[in-house]
Parts: structure tokens; C-alpha cells; sequence
């Protein structure tokens, strides 16, 4: 028994070692840091000073509202139309692996190359975006430049990089369903509405609730979106900040890392709020 | 109306597009509230015809007609057909009262949930799920599971069930007990059944007939007995009978039938037997094992038994004859061990003759 116990920790031993300093020793020395101010090579202990700094910061609330409402918008509106195309493709395409890898394109590409590209999508004057919506006689905003419009721009520019993973896995999950399902539902006479709501979506709960949980942890850390579409910089006049935006200028830039590290924490404490909340509600769901 | 032809295929063919030829030239007919049990080994086309029945699949020619109308150009949802799987293919996120339910709360024809549910009940009721209406199927045994398939297959009150061998997911036990119960319940219900199989000993168990196919051809549409005293052709007598019937080659000539070691008569063969004129040639004898039994008198084939197998009441005696083997059905209390000399005798009113082609010649 014991001699198997010992054997157990030095199996165990590698991925110990591993986590403890790549992941439990970071996030306590984030913790850590938080309340302690100076650059990085002289920290002094200053209490809670680093928290009262950033609540009473303007710049830090910005960021934060962004980083929420561009969760709270983009995951789901990125889902449901990840659904709907992973269903159409399912449902009507016949060269599905085409599509399938076509969907998948973006997710192998780096965020910052697509950036760039959509920089010039999103161009004001002469981006694809605009001549398109001047073709069908839309308003077409200066979304790169008009600091009302970046967040907006990066809700868009969101949805669209997270389709690519979401369709494949969407397409995996509704591989895995039983194709008898659909025939018995055929053979009494199911229309294609019921069949999408009473077979596929169920069968769907699981998968949506793994992307949800994806989405919105990966949606909370957007960072490098921002820095691609407004070379570099958090949209015009910092309209576009993040709460990793923040923290990495207040780190990088500014030179504070104590103040990046209680920002850090309060991300981290959101975050942790926000999934449990989301699988509480996925769990409700689930057990109908 | 057309009961003695309540589902009627004439004519039946399909060749799937890659030119796979699956059911060639099929005809058959079932009377109303009969049990038919589609037979024959896997690949030989029976689920093909179970699919078309179904409207799964649509025939490259021919005509399927139900209670005397033509049913080849109507949808599946029209045909008034319930349909079990293999797999069951129950939703697992429902629970069992909304599985068996949930044929009647969709399509166009779908009603109140009040009124479904009690439909619903009533079926539960006959097939004995009752009390699993809150149950999601993850929960439930095999036997349970397939009940609640049958229950859902029933509930919108087809005139014809088509089971796709709906046994083939149970234990051996549980499979003798279900194979009963699924019987007595379409047969209490009165509903005309259409049930394949790859399994003979549940053909001729539940089967009020039994159509054995093979390669995409039947080969004997016939009760359940005839399947075993009057095979078609060689196919059915080695598919049908356990153990397997065992063959020997023989020459015909002058009257006499001649195998390595055995000389028969054709005078002392039944007469009324023959199918057709005996000529002389290359033929295969079958005789089933319990109509080749040891006898003390001489002039009989001898043989030395290689092993012997008990099969509960029985035993088979394995032996070695022309390079191949054969056995013998013996009572279990027969004292005959591996390694004893035996005479072995031949009912010549029970064996066949068959052509080096397969057909039936007595």
C-alpha cells in the first residue's frame, strides 16, 4: 500500500510540478502582486491600493463594460448563427467536408493576419464592407475610425473569427446523432421546424453548454482582436479597451504591475462568477 | 377488403446505384393479421424489402400494394406503417410517455397533447410500460426499451408493423421471453406483421410463415415445418435445421446412387418423392442428422465417431466421411464415446437429392 503510494506521486510527479509552477505559482503571485505597488524589481506591500485604483478609475470601468457587453453579445448571437450554419450544412449541403474545412479555415489562421484583412473590410472609404452596404443603399459607418462604432466592430469581428470552431464541433455533435432518429421522425411526419427543436437542439444541450463555456471564458480574455483591427491601439480615443487591454497597458506601458495584477484578480473573480452562473443555468436546461 | 393479400409485392427489384443488384425479381404476398417473418443470412436483401415496405427506400421496379393499393409513390408518413429498428432508436432526452407520444404531436395530423397522452396510456397499458412513463430510456433494460418501441410504433394505429430485427439487441435469454411477448402482443392487437431475422430458430418460433431469401431471390415462402421436411433447394436445407443437415457426394448411375463408401438403391427411394426424372449424374445427398442414426446390423456406413457434443436432450455424434464432416443426432442415454466404430443408417424416406446446382430432385 505504501510503497504503491509512493510510486502513485512519481508518476504523478511531472504533472504536479508542471501545474504548481506554470499555474497555481502565477496566479498566487498575480495575487499577490495585487497589493503590492513599485515596478517589478522593488515591490512594496500598499494594502488594498491597487483595488481602490482601479475602482476609482474611469478607464478601468470602460473596460470592463466592454468586456462584458462584448461577451454578452457576441457569444451568443456567434452561437446561434454557428448553429444555424452547422445545421444547414448538415441538413442541405452535399460536399460537406468542403464547407466543413472551408468554416474551419479561420480558426488556423493567425487572429492578427485576419486582423489585418479586416482592417480593410471594415475600411470607411474603400472597404468591401461599405461598398457592399452602399450597393444596397444601407448607412455606411466609419467603423474603424468612429470610436461610437469600434466596439461594434469588434462584436462583428468576434462572431466572425468564433464561427470556424464552434461549426466543427456543432458538426461533430449533430454527426453523433442516431440518423434513425430523423427517419422515425420522418415516417411520422415531422416537419423540418419539429425535427430541429425536438430532436436536434436536445441532442445539441451538451455541446452548446462545452461552446458556451468556451465562448465566454475566451470572450472575457479578448485582447488580441482589439490590437489586430486598431493597429495596436484600443480603438480611437481608447474606445474599444479591454479588461485584458487594461491590464496589459497598465503592466507594459504604464509600468504598474500591481495595478495590472487587481485588475487581473477582478477579471479572474468575473469570469469564475460568470461560468458558474452559465452552468448552473446549462444544468437546468439539461435535466428537463 | 383484400385480406388474403393485405400487403402484396409484385415484381419487386432494386439495384442500388452503385449497380449492387439487392432484391431481384421479388414476389410475395401477406394475409391480414398474419406474423411473417423475413429470413436469410446477412446481405441477402431482407431489410432492403422491409425499406421499400417502409418507403425508406424506393423500388427500381415493380409494385408494393397495401389492403390493394398501390403504396410505391406515397410518402412513408402516409402509409400507415409503424416501424421498430434494430437499435430502437428511442429519443433519449424524452422520457418514455413523450417517446411512445411523440408520433402523434407532429406532422400535420398532430393533436392536443390531452388527447395524445391518452392514446398514449392506452398503448403503454398493452405493452406493459406503465409504469416507466417518467422514465428516460438510458434507464430501462433492453426488453423494456424494445417495448416502448413497439408501444410508439403502435400508438398511431397502423394497419402493418415492420420489425427490423428487434431481437438482435437482447441476451439469449431475454430474447425467448421477448420473441413470446412480441407474439402475443401483435397478435392481441391483430395488427399484420412483417418482422426480419437473421435468426431461424426465431423464424420458425414466431412466425406464422416464413419467407427465406437469399441473394435478393426467395427461396422458400412456406411454413415453418415445410422448412425442414420439404426444402426447396440446397440453400434452404443447409440454411434451416440445427445442427446443419449433412451433405454427401454421390454418382447416379444404373439405379444405383453411389457414395465413397455407401451404395443405394433408387428403387427402395419413396417414388412419390421425386420432384423430377433422376438422371444419371453428379448429385448431392442431404439427410438431416436425426434421420442418419447408428444401427447394430451391418451393411450400413460405418464410421468412427471424432467427438461428440451434447446439446441438452441431445447428442451429436461428429464424424469423418469423404473428407468432410458429418453428424449424427443421437438420444443424450446412447453410450457412444470419441473413438468408437459405429454403423450408421440413413431414413431413405427422409433424405433429398440435389443437383450440383442446388435444385430439389427428390
Amino acid at each position: 500500500m505504501k510503497s504503491n503510494q509512493k510510486k502513485a506521486w512519481l508518476f504523478l510527479a511531472p504533472t504536479i510540478i508542471f501545474v504548481t509552477f506554470f499555474s497555481i505559482y502565477p496566479i498566487l503571485r498575480a495575487f499577490v502582486m495585487s497589493f503590492q505597488s513599485g515596478s517589478l524589481i522593488n515591490l512594496n506591500w500598499s494594502g488594498f491600493s491597487n483595488y481602490q485604483y482601479i475602482f476609482s478609475d474611469p478607464e478601468f470601468w470602460r473596460a470592463i463594460k466592454n468586456t462584458i457587453l462584448y461577451a454578452l453579445i457576441s457569444v451568443p448571437v456567434a452561437l446561434a448563427i454557428s448553429i444555424m450554419l452547422a445545421w444547414f450544412i448538415f441538413s442541405r449541403i452535399k460536399h460537406k467536408s468542403f464547407f466543413e474545412t472551408t468554416f474551419f479555415m479561420p480558426y488556423v489562421t493567425s487572429t492578427i493576419a485576419i486582423g489585418i484583412v479586416f482592417r480593410y473590410i471594415f475600411n470607411g472609404d474603400y472597404g468591401l464592407l461599405n461598398f457592399l452596404l452602399k450597393a444596397v443603399h444601407l448607412p455606411t459607418p466609419n467603423w474603424i475610425d468612429d470610436p461610437a462604432m469600434s466596439l461594434t466592430t469588434i462584436i462583428i469581428f468576434g462572431v466572425w473569427t468564433s464561427l470556424a470552431f464552434n461549426i466543427v464541433i456543432l458538426m461533430g455533435a449533430l454527426r453523433n446523432i442516431d440518423p434513425n432518429y430523423y427517419t422515425i421522425a420522418d415516417m411520422y411526419g415531422a416537419t423540418g421546424t419539429e425535427k430541429f427543436w425536438r430532436i436536434t437542439m436536445p441532442q445539441l444541450v451538451p455541446t452548446i453548454a462545452f461552446l458556451l463555456t468556451m465562448n465566454i471564458i475566451a470572450a472575457f480574455k479578448i485582447y488580441t482582436s482589439v490590437y489586430a483591427l486598431f493597429n495596436g491601439q484600443a480603438g480611437v480615443g481608447n474606445s474599444a479597451t479591454t479588461a485584458v487591454f487594461y491590464i496589459y497597458n497598465k503592466f507594459q506601458i504604464v509600468g504598474t504591475p500591481g495595478v495590472a495584477m487587481a485588475a487581473t484578480v477582478v477579471l479572474f473573480i468575473i469570469i469564475m462568477f460568470v461560468t458558474f452562473l452559465q452552468r448552473k443555468m446549462m444544468k437546468k436546461i439539461g435535466g428537463r | 377488403m383484400n385480406d388474403e393479400k393485405f400487403v402484396e409485392v409484385k415484381n419487386l427489384k432494386k439495384v442500388y446505384d452503385n449497380g449492387h443488384e439487392a432484391i431481384k425479381d421479388v414476389s410475395f404476398s401477406v394475409k391480414k393479421g398474419d406474423l411473417v417473418c423475413l429470413l436469410g443470412p446477412s446481405g441477402c436483401g431482407k431489410t432492403t424489402i422491409l425499406n421499400m415496405l417502409a418507403g425508406l427506400l424506393n423500388p427500381t421496379s415493380g409494385d408494393i400494394l397495401f389492403d390493394g393499393k398501390s403504396v410505391v409513390n406515397v410518402a412513408p408518413k402516409d402509409r400507415q406503417i409503424g416501424y421498430v429498428f434494430q437499435n430502437y432508436a428511442l429519443y433519449p432526452h424524452m422520457t418514455v410517455l413523450q417517446n411512445v407520444m411523440f408520433p402523434l404531436t407532429v406532422g400535420k395530423q398532430k393533436m392536443p397533447k390531452d388527447e395524445a397522452r391518452k392514446i398514449a396510456e392506452k398503448y403503454m397499458a398493452t405493452t406493459q410500460i406503465t409504469e416507466l412513463a417518467d422514465q428516460k430510456p438510458g434507464n430501462l433494460s433492453g426488453g423494456q426499451q424494445q417495448r416502448v418501441a413497439i408501444a410508439r410504433a403502435l400508438v398511431q394505429q397502423p394497419k402493418i408493423l415492420l420489425m427490423d430485427e428487434p431481437l438482435s439487441n437482447l441476451d439469449a435469454r431475454l430474447r425467448l421471453k421477448i420473441r413470446e411477448e412480441i407474439r402475443a402482443l401483435v397478435k392481441s392487437v391483430g395488427i399484420t406483421t412483417l418482422f426480419v431475422t437473421h435468426d431461424q430458430e426465431e423464424a420458425l418460433s414466431i412466425g406464422d410463415k416464413i419467407i427465406l431469401f437469399n441473394n435478393g431471390v426467395i427461396q422458400q415462402d412456406d411454413l415453418g415445418q415445410n422448412f425442414y421436411l420439404e426444402p426447396n433447394n440446397y440453400f434452404v436445407a443447409n440454411f434451416v435445421g440445427n445442427p446443419v443437415i449433412d451433405n454427401f457426394n454421390v454418382k447416379v448411375n444404373g439405379g444405383k446412387i453411389t457414395g465413397s463408401d455407401f451404395e443405394i438403391n433408387v428403387d427402395d427411394l419413396d417414388k412419390d418423392r421425386f420432384k423430377r426424372d433422376l438422371t444419371d449424374g453428379e448429385y448431392v445427398l442431404s439427410v438431416r442428422p436425426e434421420n442418419i442414426l447408428p444401427v447394430e446390423e451391418d451393411g450400413a456406413v460405418s464410421a468412427k465417431v471424432d467427438d461428440v457434443e451434447l446439446i441438452g436432450r441431445e447428442r451429436i455424434l461428429k464424424f469423418t466421411h469423404d473428407g468432410g464432416q458429418a453428424r449424427s443426432l443421437v438420444n443424450l442415454e446412447t453410450p457412444i464415446k470419441p473413438g468408437d466404430n459405429i454403423n450408421l443408417k440413413m431414413r431413405l424416406d427422409r433424405v433429398f437429392l440435389f443437383t450440383k446446382e442446388g435444385e430439389r430432385v427428390y
